[in-house]
């Protein structure tokens, strides 16, 4: 088993990517649980549990797709986006696969101390998601393609696959990620 | 009290003939004149027995507290069937050996109506009229020593009524309960004079009901009559309701309103068991098992004015608190669980504002449905409530519920047309008019009312609601009668929601040491506008189902700000926009039932091979089927869509201004099941996006995720399992490797199980709009196709 393993130390502090997507103070020191409860704002919630899409196939039957013991048929969703007016369509197909978590935390707190002195200075209330220890992959996969249409059923239908991608195993994710407002409103 | 104008056909002052009217149903012993036909009746056999026919009309009966009078006009007491014919009364008075005095009466067909109430400095507008229709066989016995001893009175009473009609009428249009059956015994009622307190206690009173309808009438010729004349058929109904209870209670009464003159009333009712049954087309919705108790303190009736100095009859109350515990909420021989609600109203000051609990009563209703209807100016405070929801054993508590606000709400029954340039709809009609209200919630605690406070309220969001809310409301809900099919209930409403300031994110108000500003992820200078069209309620064979005709909904966040609700930080603005056309909700009970988490399998031994846990969550719990048809964009106002704006120039107070910044737009979101297959031109949109949601309460698997102490100091390391201390709310420890006694005691949280589906989503276009350059269009369409996502899902509140 192929073992991912995604380490957010020292913990990020990440502005809202929407905004203008640039990270703040990268050179913090990690907190442990009991130094977090001098940060103000108690509370929030602790999420577990697993993900699957199209496990046995999406509700489209139709000659392109079926379900996922119907060898000639597609059984995973598809997602298709164009960038140009009159133009083709980049895909997102064949997406499926189960994903499981365990320990994904949210909450909000005021940071204005800790972390080496950094906390004082920043002084600002954030969105703490607290990334989940562990996330396991099993037969995720997709592939990325080209396509005339955006339905496979439309009239024309061709499609080029470029590449299929395939994830199995866990991902090890320690740290918290930091959500904050950040520029002009 | 006094009688002004009365027409009396038997002559009688009015008050007397109240009176008479009183003693047969609550027990009170004046006595009734006797003309000279009504005295050809009395039968001198065992006791006297009278005999009569009661038709009386009065033009106004008024009542005047500090010379501010309310007068109740068009005052009749005659036979519900004819207008002009008498009610039969019949009533046999004997004494007994322990000087008792025993009535048996006999009241058939009796209508008491009158046509409107009006406040003397009001003029022009009525609160509108009632009617009460009903047949009374029954016994009263009243001896002579109170509770108290002394010179009080001891009643006995029992009775049934049948026939029962009760109704509201407005403009022409009526709601009124139809066909009610009530059997009461109440034995022991005492009644003293202590002090200047007038005291009434009830022991013991048992009883059960039944009301076959609660129709609706738009037609002023059928006013008070279950059959539409013309077509013979029954008028439209909300469905039927049935019960039983058995209740003590103690009720005081002294002279003296909140100024001056008035009325002062003290009262306490413990509810020993009592049971709620609602039937549409004969399916049940019943609440069983039903205990409590609720205790008003200095509760006043007035007749003054309200804050804004409108003239009112004023209902002040000093204090209500209590307790009330449903056993069992039941649909179709499934159970959703047990609710338990403990609760006190008193004068609490919140955002800096002293808000009590007040109604102040006045004519008019929405002024443009015309001169009748209620309008009830109205002030609550919340101070305390804990709202507890327990389901296969499993109790989950929404601790430290407050809520207050202020403002006016109006009850109109209107009618399908456009008045006055308002549009109003068949049915029962709720306004509300400048209500300025929220509420919040301080945090959850799982397991009893001592464990310790934890976070998690924003898991409401799943239901629908925000875990912290403060808005300005105005708006229409009108509940008409009849439901997809046969009874039930169609929804229309139109509901504007100005400075709203709702949490996402909430954490506590009160940690334990005095209030504190809330902390949150809020949405605020929020806006809402919402319109409901045709939506239909009805209680099935498998659930709650609501069917929504048309809805469509435009969401205006002035700033998604983190921390503060006044002044966090800003993300920027929000606007969501909702369209849907046929979107249906069937409301379950039972939740996942047995649950394969993290792997596959379909049977403990073949989910533990994958790697998963198996989970056996109950029969209890609550599951939501939805189906969301999100229809095409048919103009700017019926859409559904998403923009968000940044950077926006900023007025003199340095307040973003709306539509200067720079706006990412994705328009026109609908769904569609991916072909035209019945040949109309368009592609089908049946299928939309169905939902399918369980939730349980149920224990769930937390683990430490960092070595040595946690936030409360208990030590564990990485990866151990939090399993809580049994008998100790609240207390936990971390265990390396927990046994089977172990697990079955970690904590609870929400167990979700859900699965979404749908065959196609697309997105017209995405683009960015430029204050001054215009649209730039990004995403030239995309679309989402063939998705079924299904979840195993537990959200566990932590400290």
């Amino acid at each position: 088993m192929t073992v991912f393993r995604v380490c957010l130390r020292p913990l990020l502090m990440i502005s809202a990517l929407w905004l203008n997507g640039v990270p703040v103070s990268a050179e913090m020191a990690p907190l442990g649980d009991e130094a977090l409860a001098n940060v103000s704002g108690k509370g929030g919630i602790y999420l577990s549990g697993d993900i699957s899409i199209n496990e046995v196939g999406g509700p489209v039957q139709n000659s392109y797709f079926g379900r996922c013991d119907e060898a000639d048929k597609k059984c995973g969703a598809r997602f298709a986006y164009r960038l140009k007016e009159g133009g083709g369509w980049m895909v997102l197909d064949e997406i499926k696969g189960l994903f499981a978590f365990e320990g994904l935390t949210l909450r909000v707190k005021k940071i204005d101390t800790g972390f080496g002195g950094d906390g004082e200075l920043f002084n600002r209330d954030v969105i703490e998601i607290g990334l989940p220890d562990s996330v396991r992959f099993t037969d995720v996969q997709f592939k990325i393609a080209a396509s005339s249409t955006a339905r496979p059923t439309d009239p024309g239908f061709m499609q080029t696959d470029i590449l299929s991608v395939q994830m199995q195993g866990d991902v090890i994710m320690q740290g918290n990620l930091l959500v904050f407002p950040d520029g002009k409103p | 009290m006094r009688c002004t104008k009365d027409i009396s056909r038997s002559g009688f002052c009015f008050g007397l003939v109240v009176g008479s009217l009183v003693m047969a149903q609550t027990a009170r012993a004046d006595m009734v004149q006797l003309d000279d036909s009504a005295l050809s009746e009395v039968q001198a056999r065992s006791g006297i027995t009278l005999e009569m026919e009661l038709n009386m009309t009065a033009d106004r009966l008024s009542y005047y507290d500090d010379g501010q009078g309310v007068h109740v006009e068009g005052l009749r007491v005659g036979s519900a069937s004819g207008r002009d014919d008498g009610a039969f009364h019949r009533i046999k008075a004997d004494v007994g050996a322990d000087a008792s005095l025993n009535l048996e009466y006999l009241i058939e067909d009796r209508r008491i109506e009158f046509s409107d109430i009006r406040l003397a400095g009001a003029p022009g507008v009525s609160m509108g009229g009632f009617f009460f229709d009903h047949s009374l066989d029954g016994v009263l016995t009243i001896r002579q020593d109170g509770g108290v001893g002394g010179n009080g009175y001891t009643f006995d009473s029992a009775y049934t009524m049948t026939g029962g009609r009760l109704g509201y009428r407005t403009n022409g249009n009526s709601v009124f309960l139809d066909d009610i059956t009530m059997n009461v015994e109440a034995l022991g009622i005492t009644l003293d004079l202590v002090g200047t307190t007038l005291e009434v206690s009830a022991p013991r009173v048992t009883g059960d009901w039944r009301i076959g309808g609660i129709r609706y009438s738009e037609d002023p010729s059928v006013y008070g009559l279950a059959n539409n004349p013309q077509t013979g058929q029954p008028l439209p109904s909300f469905g039927s309701f049935q019960g039983s209870y058995e209740l003590s209670s103690r009720t005081g009464i002294r002279a003296g309103g909140r100024s001056g003159e008035g009325l002062s009333l003290d009262h306490e009712t413990t509810i020993h068991t009592a049971s709620f049954i609602y039937f549409d087309d004969g399916n049940a919705l019943a609440l069983r098992d039903i205990t409590g108790d609720y205790q008003i303190q200095d509760l006043r009736v007035d007749v003054a004015q309200d804050w804004s100095g409108r003239p009112a009859v004023a209902l002040t109350l000093g204090k209500l608190q209590g307790n009330l515990n449903v056993g069992e909420i039941e649909v179709g021989g499934g159970s959703f669980g047990s609710v338990n609600l403990s609760f006190l109203l008193e004068d609490q000051v919140f955002n800096g504002q002293a808000y009590g609990n007040a109604i102040y009563l006045q004519g008019g209703g929405h002024p443009d449905a015309g001169a009748q209807g209620l309008r009830l100016a109205t002030e609550w405070s919340l101070r305390l409530a804990d709202l507890s929801y327990t389901e296969d054993g499993h109790r989950i508590i929404f601790s430290g519920l407050q809520s207050w606000g202020r403002g006016d709400v109006t009850v109109n029954v209107t009618r399908d047309e456009v008045r006055n340039g308002t549009r109003f709809y068949d049915g029962l009609r709720i306004g509300f008019d400048g209500l300025s209200a929220g509420y919040r919630i301080n945090g959850l605690r799982v397991g009893s009312d001592d464990a310790q406070l934890q976070g998690g309220t924003e898991l409401l969001l799943a239901l629908g609601f925000y875990p912290a809310y403060e808005f300005e409301l105005d708006g229409h809900v009108t509940l008409g009668a009849g439901g997809a099919t046969g009874e039930g209930l169609t929804v229309n409403s139109d509901i504007q929601i100005r400075n709203g300031k709702a949490a996402v994110i909430a954490a506590p108000y009160d940690e334990g040491a005095g209030e504190i500003p809330q902390k949150g992820l809020w949405l605020t200078e929020m806006s809402y506008d919402g319109q409901i069209r045709d939506m239909t309620m009805d209680v099935t064979e498998e659930g709650l189902a609501i069917a929504t005709g048309e809805a469509w909904s435009s969401t205006d966040v002035g700033n998604v700000r983190v921390g503060s609700k006044e002044d966090g930080a800003s993300f920027g603005r929000l606007q969501i926009q909702k369209y849907e056309v046929g979107s249906t909700t069937l409301v379950k009970p039972g939740g996942a039932g047995d649950v394969c988490v993290g792997g596959t399998g379909s049977a403990e031994t073949t989910c533990g091979a994958s790697g998963g846990q198996w989970e056996t969550r109950g029969n209890e719990g609550v599951t939501i089927a939805m189906k969301k048809i999100l229809a095409r964009a048919q103009d700017d106002n019926k859409k559904n869509a998403l923009l968000w704006e940044s950077n926006r120039a900023v007025d003199g107070q340095g307040r973003p201004i709306n539509n200067t910044g720079m706006r990412l737009l994705v328009n026109d979101i609908y769904t569609s099941d991916g072909s035209d297959f019945n040949g109309d031109g368009v592609d089908d949109n049946t299928y939309g996006i169905r939902t399918d949601l369980s939730v349980d309460v149920y224990q769930t698997k937390v683990t430490k995720k960092t070595d040595g102490p946690d936030s409360l100091g208990i030590t564990g390391n990485r990866g151990d399992e939090k399993i809580m201390v049994p008998g100790s709310p609240g207390v936990y420890r971390y265990v390396a490797e927990p046994g089977p006694g172990d697990r079955a005691n970690r904590p609870l949280g929400f167990a979700v199980k859900a699965e979404t589906r749908f065959k196609e989503l697309s997105i017209s276009n995405i683009d960015l709009v430029h204050p001054a350059g215009g649209h730039q269009t990004v995403i030239y369409g995309a679309k989402l196709q063939n998705f079924d996502i299904r979840a195993n899902l537990t959200a566990t509140p932590i400290p």
